[in-house]
Order: structure tokens, then C-alpha cells, then sequence
């Protein structure tokens, strides 16, 4: 089977997601906008199942 | 017997000296760069924890201080739409007062959230302005709406009380 480079493709969406989002929370936190930080972690959290998900479905495509 | 030797080198059997196979071993293959990738996520997901710990802590109020309450004014001598200074919590902390209707009265320590200039309150355009950099600031919550300033000025509780208004408290005050 073909190696596929999807999954590495989402895994980098992810890893520049986190990177935004890691971003707004510091800054919100600074604006002192508590709700907007904690939405922020809670995503940036989220973010990792999801990345997991991602390279547990890439590496069964043959290496 | 010489078929004892089987002549090559490494030998297949009882091999202790050549059996590491350093090909291709610093070679960052798909796999393992996504290994990477997910672990890069499992940082950010877990140095997330304390920004957000520590914002629902400030959320939940823990951090407004109590302070002995100071009367400001008398009600009959702030008009509607008319705002008076006064120090709070300590002699050095300068706030501002503003009456905003019959029964609404706004405090914030008026120290710019930018540079510190004082902030003062503009009646005509019905907005707190910093004279330094023209920074504004929303009067009903102390938001920032114009200018330098990105955090809004903090708090101050007021109760009326006997024909009198008191600060109480401030919202997150760091002295
Ligand atoms: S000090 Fe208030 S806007 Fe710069």
C-alpha cells in the first residue's frame, strides 16, 4: 500500500492550531478575558486526543 | 573440518561484535515524524492546564479583595452624570466615581491600564478618557475601547448606604 501523507498534513493543521490558540489564551489571559481563556485551553486540550487519533489511523496506512 | 567455518564475516551465528545495524538510523521517516507531531500536541495541550486553572480562579472571584469600607460622597453632593475622585484602597490609589443614573454608580481605580496617566471622566461624550495616549474606556464595565489601553481598569464595589456611597472592595487589585 501506498504511504499516505494526509495524516501528516492534518497532524500539521493541528500543531498550527495550537500555536494560534496557544497564542489568543496568553493574550486573553493578559485583556484579563478569564471565559475566553479557559475556551481557549479547553481546545488547545482537546487539540491532543484528536492529534492522537490522527497518527493511530496514519500508521496502519503501510509504512 | 573446515565446515565448521562458514567463512563469512560478520558470522551469522554467535554474533557479539558486528550485530548493531547503524543504517538509516538518524533518518526521520513518516512514522516517526508524526510521533513528533502528536507529542508536540501533548505539550501544548498540558502547559494549557494552569493558563486555564488559573483563569477559572480568578473567575470564580477568589482573587476581589475586601478592603475597610471608605465612604467616597454624600448622594446629594454627586449630581446624575457628574463624577468625583477619591483614594481607595490605600491614600495612594486614586479611583474615580461616576453617577451614572438615580441609583447606578460606577468606581474605578483610575490609573491608566496603559502607561498609568489618570483617567478621567469626559460627561459630554459619556466616556472615560486617558489624556496621555487618548486612550477610552467604556463606562458601564471598564473596558478598554479605544486607544493603547488592552485591559480594563479595575473595579471598585460601592454601596449606598444612609444617603452616603462606600467603596467596599476592589476586583482583582494587585498592591
Ligand atoms: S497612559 Fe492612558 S493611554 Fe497611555
Amino acid at each position: 500500500m501506498k504511504r499516505s501523507y494526509v495524516p501528516v498534513a492534518l497532524l500539521l493543521a493541528v500543531l498550527f492550531l495550537n500555536i494560534i490558540f496557544t497564542q489568543y489564551m496568553v493574550h486573553q489571559y493578559f485583556y484579563e478575558h478569564y471565559t475566553n481563556t479557559i475556551i481557549a485551553a479547553v481546545i488547545n486540550v482537546i487539540l491532543f486526543p484528536i492529534a492522537f487519533l490522527i497518527y493511530k489511523k496514519g500508521v496502519n496506512v503501510n509504512d | 573440518m573446515m565446515n565448521d567455518k562458514n567463512n563469512k564475516i560478520p558470522f551469522n551465528e554467535d554474533n557479539y561484535t558486528h550485530n548493531i545495524n547503524r543504517n538509516n538510523e538518524r533518518k526521520l521517516d513518516r512514522r516517526g515524524f508524526m510521533k513528533t507531531l502528536v507529542g508536540a500536541a501533548g505539550v501544548f495541550a498540558i502547559s494549557s492546564l494552569p493558563w486555564g486553572a488559573i483563569a477559572a480562579k480568578e473567575l470564580t472571584g477568589l482573587s476581589d479583595k475586601k478592603y475597610p469600607k471608605h465612604k467616597i460622597t454624600d448622594v446629594n453632593s454627586i449630581a446624575i452624570g457628574d463624577a468625583v475622585d477619591f483614594a481607595f484602597p490605600s491614600e495612594h490609589d486614586s479611583a474615580i466615581l461616576i453617577r451614572l443614573s438615580e441609583s447606578k454608580y460606577v468606581a474605578y481605580q483610575n490609573a491608566c491600564t496603559h502607561l498609568r496617566c489618570p483617567v478621567f471622566w469626559e460627561k459630554a461624550e459619556g466616556e472615560m478618557i486617558c489624556p496621555c495616549h487618548h486612550g477610552k474606556f467604556d463606562v458601564e464595565t471598564g473596558e478598554p475601547i479605544a486607544g493603547p489601553p488592552r485591559r480594563p481598569l479595575p473595579e471598585i464595589h460601592v454601596k449606598v448606604q444612609n444617603g452616603a456611597v462606600y467603596a467596599v472592595g476592589v476586583k482583582r487589585y494587585e498592591a
